[in-house]
């Protein structure tokens, strides 16, 4: 460890960032899923920023309970304040906390980064949201709970007032429109949800911006599934689309790898070939906005299977690619991102599959 | 909604395997069918280089005799079997190639689905006929391509599935490769290498020798004296044309290099640091015996491919930035780029008239620009993945061909790694006024501004203009979306007869073009797959450009 710390200092000579910190995580028994995740975000800058910045505001208060988001901030304050430029850091409190707070992640057994994320971003968001809601209204009722993914069962707005937005909204939180259109009265019902990644679903040797496509290709509701058209006060044949209203700052895509498969009666994972850019436009928003997006981090599974396998994570920080394996940092270059984009062919062997990409917006920085 | 409809037969076919490949598709001038397949024995390769490499493709017209006749000696058995296969079916072709590649050998079935599968290399080649004589003509177009570390050499007009020759390369990968048809002497094969290394030779050299080592090669190195050989493989290659002699190669370290196959090649040369590497800046070298005698820094990142118009006045180059450069070669100069919108480039193209330029890249479109306007006149879209070739089909003439007025039609292709065979029209009176997308229910519109991209004029030499916008471009369809390959396509070629495909692992497929007759019989049968009759095959070899007469315009979209 100590000597793959050395050399990624030697690698990086007198280019290491100014200020930067690159830290392998300790794993603790299958917590690469965590491990892997942990690393893209401290090195989403917003972020890591914001939450450092309220780490700072809140130290002070000293006595607050133990949380997901005091843990998060403590281990990112951690890392960003350690003497020496490389090492290793066992991020064991919040570890601890994670497992004390959620049980599916108690067990050893392999776990899913996607899920993890989804529960810890959703984690943040609550116990900011209840913060500010102390401070500022303390008097609200509602009980918020964000649907980060799947947009489908959740519509928010309308009945909802807008809670002042957190550090996780201000990063990750973009709005989806659902336009549905029904085919007798042709009304367009437009309803919004709010999301912290896209999850899209996956075909063989296709790109991101194909499954993009996709995500928002016209759909149309019949049969068993027709649309309650309020106008015409009952289900009506309709077509639906949905688009995207307001990008994110953080666009999180989540490729649906994993994907249950009825004769089988279990999941099995796709390693299907998809590529994705290092720099990226929406191509399906409401306004055709043109916003340019870059590649910043790549979650990798590597593994046959959804119940095993590891995780690693490919960083992007001041203009080179680090390669996060737990405790292991090196130092790797943009073209490694593309010996994660799948196979070709079923059986070709290639199981080391970019699974979560992280993308910040291009706009945001300049 | 084309888009759409071909995302759905891709996805269709995604999960099936090479059985859900169809052997032909449709267009509006008839049927393209698939006549048969090259590849080199993948056993050998896969495992040893775990697909590192990508194989590209370059065909090769050998025109002259050689000088001196290739009598070899006896030679292993695997080389042997492939020389006398190669031998057989050239010798046989002194008087009339293209009778004799249908009859040359009794075997009739223009499909290859019943070739040896990972069979031994020559074992089972002409073992019947092999008393052919070994004079190597070496006339006869051929197709070269690379895998992993060896360089592989097809007769194109052999139905045999197997190259008639493989050369090795013990320290690096062959990765790109041009041929130059005018070469009046000397060598007309150049070889980029993964280690940034360059070799130049003689194809008819290559083929006269039963060996499996370059023979007669000249190597040449840009001699980078601080030793950073990774990062700086080379892309591309490619002859200049009108310009005997002088070849350019592109790396991927941003630099291109300027040789002279007259010169050394291993000439001490430097050239000065660079300072800038989002700069452009050419240097010259101080040494009249030095070769390289020229470097261009072009770009940051690599340059993925470049592209000399076809008088050879103008060289263009894609890249990791996303744009597109175009150049006058000879007063170095740029005289205008643009860039993708959104990604790396991957690929570029002349029209034969060096009007327009194709390019593709990782925003799954195929641009084309207007060489006159200095700007993207349309974007194709129909891709489901990234663009990894381009072509203009200069051999296809529009239906009504009278050649007069600005209603030009150009014809063009594209493959990418969605495995997909695109064909597209151009027609440039179509797409002349910019469209104002009424998008639906887009409330841009009141904007009102007009956008600065379509509405200026030719913008001045020498500068590179952002990507435009989404709704600023007018956008193609294509005529056909064809499912070709399993793996992802490098590559595509129009040749006088066919349409030559290939995949990043290294097999070609030869889509032979519909003929006027075979339009006529195929109205009447509606299923035809397998095996052609000869008497077809001959009216297909023997067509030319008039076969062109017959298309019928049409704007739908074909999807097969």
């Amino acid at each position: 460890m100590g000597a793959a710390s050395s050399r990624l200092e030697k690698a990086l000579g007198e280019q290491f960032p100014e200020g930067e910190r690159y830290f392998g995580l300790e794993n603790f028994g299958n917590t690469c899923y965590c491990n892997s995740v942990l690393q893209a975000l401290y090195f989403c800058v917003p972020f890591r920023e914001q939450l450092l910045e309220y780490y700072a505001n809140n130290k002070s208060t000293g006595d607050v309970e133990d949380n997901m988001l005091t843990c998060l901030a403590d281990l990112f304050s951690q890392i960003s304040n350690q003497k020496k430029k490389t090492g290793v850091i066992a991020p064991k409190r919040f570890i601890q906390r994670l497992k004390k707070q959620n049980e599916i992640f108690r067990s050893y057994m392999h776990q899913d980064a996607h899920e993890f994320l989804n529960f810890l971003l959703n984690e943040l968001v609550d116990i900011l949201e209840k913060e500010s809601k102390i401070v500022t209204e303390p008097c609200e009722n509602s009980s918020l709970k964000k649907n980060s993914n799947s947009p489908v069962n959740g519509q928010l707005n309308g009945n909802k007032k807008e809670p002042v937005p957190t550090l996780v909204h201000k990063c990750f939180q973009g709005i989806l429109t659902n336009e549905t259109r029904c085919l007798r009265c042709e009304t367009v019902t437009d309803r919004d949800e709010t999301f912290f990644d896209l999850s899209l679903d996956i075909e063989q040797n296709s790109s991101i911006t194909s499954c993009l496509k996709n995500f928002s290709s016209t759909e149309t509701l019949n049969a068993e599934d027709k649309f309650f058209c309020d106008k015409c006060c009952s289900l009506q044949e309709a077509q639906k689309r949905m688009k995207i209203k307001k990008p994110p700052n953080i666009l999180v895509i989540h490729l649906k790898r994993f994907k249950y498969i009825e004769q089988l009666g279990r999941y099995k994972k796709l390693s299907y070939r998809v590529v994705f850019p290092l720099e990226l436009k929406l191509i399906n928003t409401v306004d055709n906005s043109d916003l340019e997006y870059s590649l910043f981090a790549v979650l990798v599974h590597v593994g046959s299977g959804p119940n095993h396998g590891h995780y690693i994570s490919l960083v992007k920080s001041h203009d080179h690619w680090l390669f996060f394996d737990d405790e292991n940092v090196e130092m790797t270059d943009e073209s490694m991102v593309q010996t994660f984009f799948g196979s070709a062919q079923e059986f070709s062997g290639n199981t080391d599959n970019g699974y979560i990409l992280f993308y910040e917006s291009l706009a945001e920085k300049s | 909604m084309a888009a759409n409809s071909s995302a759905s037969a891709a996805g269709a076919g995604g999960g099936a395997a090479a059985a859900g490949l169809k052997t032909y598709f449709k267009t509006p001038e008839g049927r393209y069918k698939l006549q048969y397949e090259k590849t080199h024995s993948a056993a050998v390769l896969h495992y040893n280089h775990g697909g590192k490499t990508v194989s590209q493709l370059t065909v090769a017209y050998l025109k002259e005799k050689p000088a001196g006749q290739g009598s070899t000696p006896s030679t292993p058995s695997s080389s042997s079997g492939m020389r006398s296969a190669a031998a057989r079916l050239l010798g046989t072709g002194n008087g009339n190639r293209t009778l004799s590649f249908v009859g040359g050998n009794g075997v009739n079935r223009a499909v290859s689905g019943s070739s040896r599968i990972g069979g031994g290399l020559g074992t089972s080649v002409g073992i019947g006929s092999s008393q052919a004589v070994a004079n190597y003509d070496g006339k006869g177009t051929y197709i070269i391509f690379n895998a992993a570390d060896t360089l592989f050499i097809s007769d194109l007009n052999s139905q045999d599935k197997d190259p008639i020759k493989s050369i090795h390369f013990s320290n690096s990968n062959p990765l790109c490769h041009a041929f130059d048809p005018e070469a009046k002497e000397g060598h007309d094969l150049i070889i980029g290498m993964g280690s940034g290394d360059v070799y130049s030779m003689s194809l008819r050299q290559q083929l006269q020798d039963p060996g499996r080592k370059p023979v007669a090669a000249q190597h040449y190195n840009k001699g980078d004296k601080d030793g950073t050989s990774t990062g700086s493989r080379c892309t591309s290659v490619a002859w200049v044309p009108e310009r005997e002699g002088i070849f350019v190669v592109s790396h991927s370290d941003g630099n291109l290099y300027v040789y002279d196959k007259c010169k050394d090649g291993n000439n001490e040369c430097t050239f000065p640091a660079i300072k800038d590497p989002a700069q452009l800046m050419i240097s010259h070298a101080k040494s009249s015996k030095s070769n390289p005698i020229a470097r261009w820094h072009i770009c940051q990142g690599s340059i993925n491919a470049i592209s000399f118009s076809p008088d050879g006045a103008y060289l263009a180059t894609v890249g990791r930035d996303g744009y597109l450069r175009v150049f006058d070669f000879s007063k170095e100069q740029l005289i205008f780029g643009g860039k993708s919108y959104y990604g790396a480039l991957l690929c570029c193209t002349w029209s034969s008239d060096g009007k327009y330029l194709l390019t593709g890249g990782e925003d799954d479109l195929v641009q084309v620009w207007s060489i006159d306007d200095r700007k993207i006149v349309a974007w194709g879209e129909g891709h489901n993945s990234w663009v990894s070739g381009v072509a203009f089909d200069s051999y296809w003439s529009p239906p009504n061909s009278d050649g007069t007025g600005e209603n030009a039609v150009y014809r063009f292709g594209s493959v990418g790694q969605d495995t997909q065979l695109l064909l597209w029209d151009l027609a440039m009176d179509e797409i002349a006024v910019p469209l104002r997308h009424p998008s639906s229910g887009s409330p841009t519109f009141s904007s009102g501004s007009p956008s600065a991209h379509w509405d200026n004029a030719c913008p001045p030499t020498g500068v590179l203009q952002p990507s435009p916008r989404m709704r600023d471009v007018p956008k193609l369809s294509p005529l056909v979306a064809h499912r070709v390959h399993v793996d992802p396509l490098s590559g595509l070629v129009f040749t006088n007869e066919s349409i030559l495909t290939i995949c990043r692992e290294g097999l070609i497929k030869i889509w032979v073009r519909p003929s006027q007759s075979e339009n006529n019989q195929q109205l009447n049968s509606s299923e035809l797959v397998l095996g052609n009759p000869v008497s077809k095959d001959r009216v297909i070899t023997s067509s030319n450009k008039a076969t062109g007469s017959s298309f019928k315009q049409s704007s739908s979209v074909i999807f097969t």
